[in-house]
């Protein structure tokens, strides 16, 4: 009834219900007249008054008001004598009163009628805006992957979202009306009254909790709760946002074994480690002893027994001392290379010249006698641990002045290749004998020899020392040679 | 040149070692005033004057020659003890040893040792590191008050 006449006052506009009085008074006078003329009198009063408030309902306050005027003028001009003028007479002025002033009343009953009705529906529009606002803000909780719960301080469940839907397993109908923690065996982190204390005194609580599922699997959550209150501060209800983190659990805790097996594995190395260096150690200390001995015993007999010896019996004496040397020379150079195996880099800023020049120092013995033109050009600062570098540069130079043996002027030049960002590779370059590059992937093996012992004396520990030290570093080495025409050695080191 | 010559006092339990370390000594003369201890109980007994040694001179040597791998007491505790001791500590100390490991060094050092001399395996290099050993240190060197010179 309501919403027809709503249509209706909307399709009714000005111009029409205007005319909508003017018809209905028209309509009542039609009857009126008729009825007057076969002597039925006092019809055409309640006639006009049906006729405003016709109007008054239909078509408002205005035109209702256009309708007291029209129906006034029409029955005192028809009805009211004398009869066909605006004339009243005396005997008529309470029925022209009477229609005038019940008219008004029906017209002010309506107004007030009619307004009462639109208040009534904008409260009504308002509510629908409302639902719909709230219907929508309730899908887009259905919307969150995290699930989210609403209980009253009972623990019973009040909202049950999508997500809750899709962790748990219950539908919101079976989970609405149900104790929470009964209906998912909740498992707390710490005691019920605990954290209803903390959600009381800070409005908030969070933890990890078990739940079981619909299913009976069960489910680690992240779970953060917030007290509702109402207007007098009394605590309501409590949101429960959580989020399945059963997954996440599990790889921590399996990142906890690794970890587990990790430091187990950590501390057998370690275990091996030292037994390497025991060994080492005792390479160091026993195997020298004896050699030394060995050497030097040797050594005496020799000044002792030289003149009685035969030329063989001294070469033998020869060799013997030789020998104990080169396994000197070997263990210390195995003990280097072991070493940089094991023992961690301490990296500080290199000054590369200021450590070639010790280098250089360093090798001064190797070059008695020797004509060697030195060519350093500039080097920079580099990053690294500076004992073991200078190992490198050590054993580098070393093979230069070693390989250029034959020469009777030996050029060796150390420099700086190529620079780019954090790295810079160094090279020491010679003109001695040079090697072919088929065998290039061979320099730098342990014991990996390009030369007869009697040709060029040497452990074939240098290079893979060298190699071992610019691996450390996460350098490379590499080389090029040609033969009889020189080498050059690179390695790469990292630049601040 | 030898008039002035200290007192050596050596420390080793390898009697081949001691006699090359004598050998290179006596070639240079630098061999007449040598103690022998074979163990660190031993070197600690002489220097404290206990037992065997209860007799001798009180005296400090002018340069103690340590080794490092010694039995019962071994040379870094000696070390220790030696350098902790106010009577003791400002006799020179070197240690002579097979190890070239850089832990040995780094400890010998941080109990305070006057040098580090990693023996040679070649005997020349041997007789000329003790050869220069006993000059520095019994001949070159001034040795603290109250060290025995000949």
């Amino acid at each position: 009834m309501v919403r027809s006449n709503f249509h209706l006052r909307k399709v009714l506009s000005a111009v029409p219900r205007y005319g909508f009085a003017v018809a209905s008074v028209a309509i009542a006078l039609a009857p009126g007249l008729v009825l007057q003329h076969y002597k039925f009198n006092d019809v055409e009063l309640p006639l006009f008054l049906f006729a405003v408030a016709l109007t008054a309902w239909h078509a408002g306050v205005g035109p209702a008001i256009l309708s007291i005027v029209l129906s006034t003028a029409c029955f005192d001009f028809f009805f009211a004598t004398p009869i066909y003028t605006f004339y009243v007479a005396f005997a008529d002025l309470p029925n022209v009163i009477f229609l005038v002033s019940f008219a008004a009343l029906i017209v002010w009953f309506s107004s007030i009628r009619h307004s009462a009705e639109r208040q009534l529906r904008q409260a009504r529009d308002q509510l629908q805006m409302e639902v719909l606002e709230r219907t929508q803000q309730a899908s887009l909780l259905n919307l969150t992957h995290d699930t989210i719960i609403v209980r009253d301080m009972g623990f019973v469940v009040m909202y049950w979202n999508s997500g809750a839907q899709e962790l748990y397993g219950w539908a919101p109908e079976e989970a609405v009306g149900k104790r929470s923690d009964e209906l998912l065996g909740t498992h707390f982190p710490e005691s019920i009254d605990e954290i209803r204390a903390e959600l009381l005194r800070t409005g908030r609580w969070e933890g990890e909790v078990t739940r079981t599922k619909a299913d009976g699997t069960e489910v680690v959550v992240a779970s953060r709760w917030s007290l509702r209150r109402d207007e007098q501060e009394r605590p309501v209800a409590i949101m429960e946002t959580s989020n399945d983190i059963t997954e996440h659990k599990r790889r921590e805790e399996e990142i906890r074994g690794l970890n587990q097996e990790l430091a187990q594995r950590s501390t057998e190395l370690e275990a091996t480690n030292k037994e390497l260096e025991a060994f080492a150690y005792s390479v160091s200390h026993d195997l020298r002893a004896p050699l030394r001995h060995i050497a030097g015993y040797a050594e005496l007999l020799q000044k002792r027994a030289s003149s009685a010896l035969d030329e063989k019996s001294r070469r033998y004496m020869t060799t013997i001392l030789d020998s104990a040397k080169r396994m000197g020379n070997l263990i210390d150079d195995l003990l280097t290379f072991s070493r940089i195996g094991r023992v961690e880099t301490q990296r500080t800023l290199v000054n590369l010249e200021q450590l070639v020049k010790e280098a250089v120092g360093e090798v001064r013995l190797e070059t008695a006698g020797r004509d060697i033109a030195w060519k350093i050009t500039t080097l920079p600062v580099c990053y690294g641990d500076r004992s073991m570098l200078k190992i490198v540069l050590v054993n580098l130079l070393s093979n230069a002045i070693k390989f250029t043996r034959t020469r009777p002027r030996a050029e060796i030049e150390i420099g700086c290749a190529a620079r780019t960002q954090g790295e810079a590779e160094v090279f020491v370059r010679d003109n001695g004998v040079g090697f072919d590059m088929k065998y290039a992937n061979k320099l730098f093996g342990v014991f990996q020899r390009l030369h007869q012992p009697d040709e060029f004396e040497g452990t074939g520990i240098g290079l893979a020392t060298v190699q071992r030290v610019i691996h450390r570093h996460g350098g490379k080495v590499r080389a090029e040679g040609v033969v009889d025409q020189g080498a050059i050695f690179y390695f790469s080191v990292s630049k601040p | 040149m030898n008039d002035k010559l200290g007192r050596i006092l050596i420390v080793e339990d390898d009697p081949k070692d001691v006699e090359l370390t004598l050998t290179a000594l006596e070639e240079y003369n630098l061999a007449n005033e040598v103690i022998i201890t074979g163990n660190g109980a031993e070197a600690l007994d002489y220097l404290y004057c206990r037992g065997k040694f209860s007799t001798r001179s009180s005296d400090n040597p002018a340069v103690m020659l340590l080794d490092l791998k010694l039995p019962k007491v071994d040379g870094l505790e000696v070390l220790k003890q030696i350098k902790s001791d106010d009577n003791l500590k400002m006799i020179p100390v070197v240690v002579l040893t097979s190890s070239r490991e850089e832990k040995d060094m780094i400890a010998s050092y941080r109990l305070g040792v006057n040098a580090y001399v990693v023996k040679p395996v070649d005997f020349h290099d041997f007789v000329n590191a003790i050869r220069e050993l006993g000059v520095f240190w019994a001949i070159i060197n001034s040795p603290p008050p109250g060290s025995v010179r000949r």
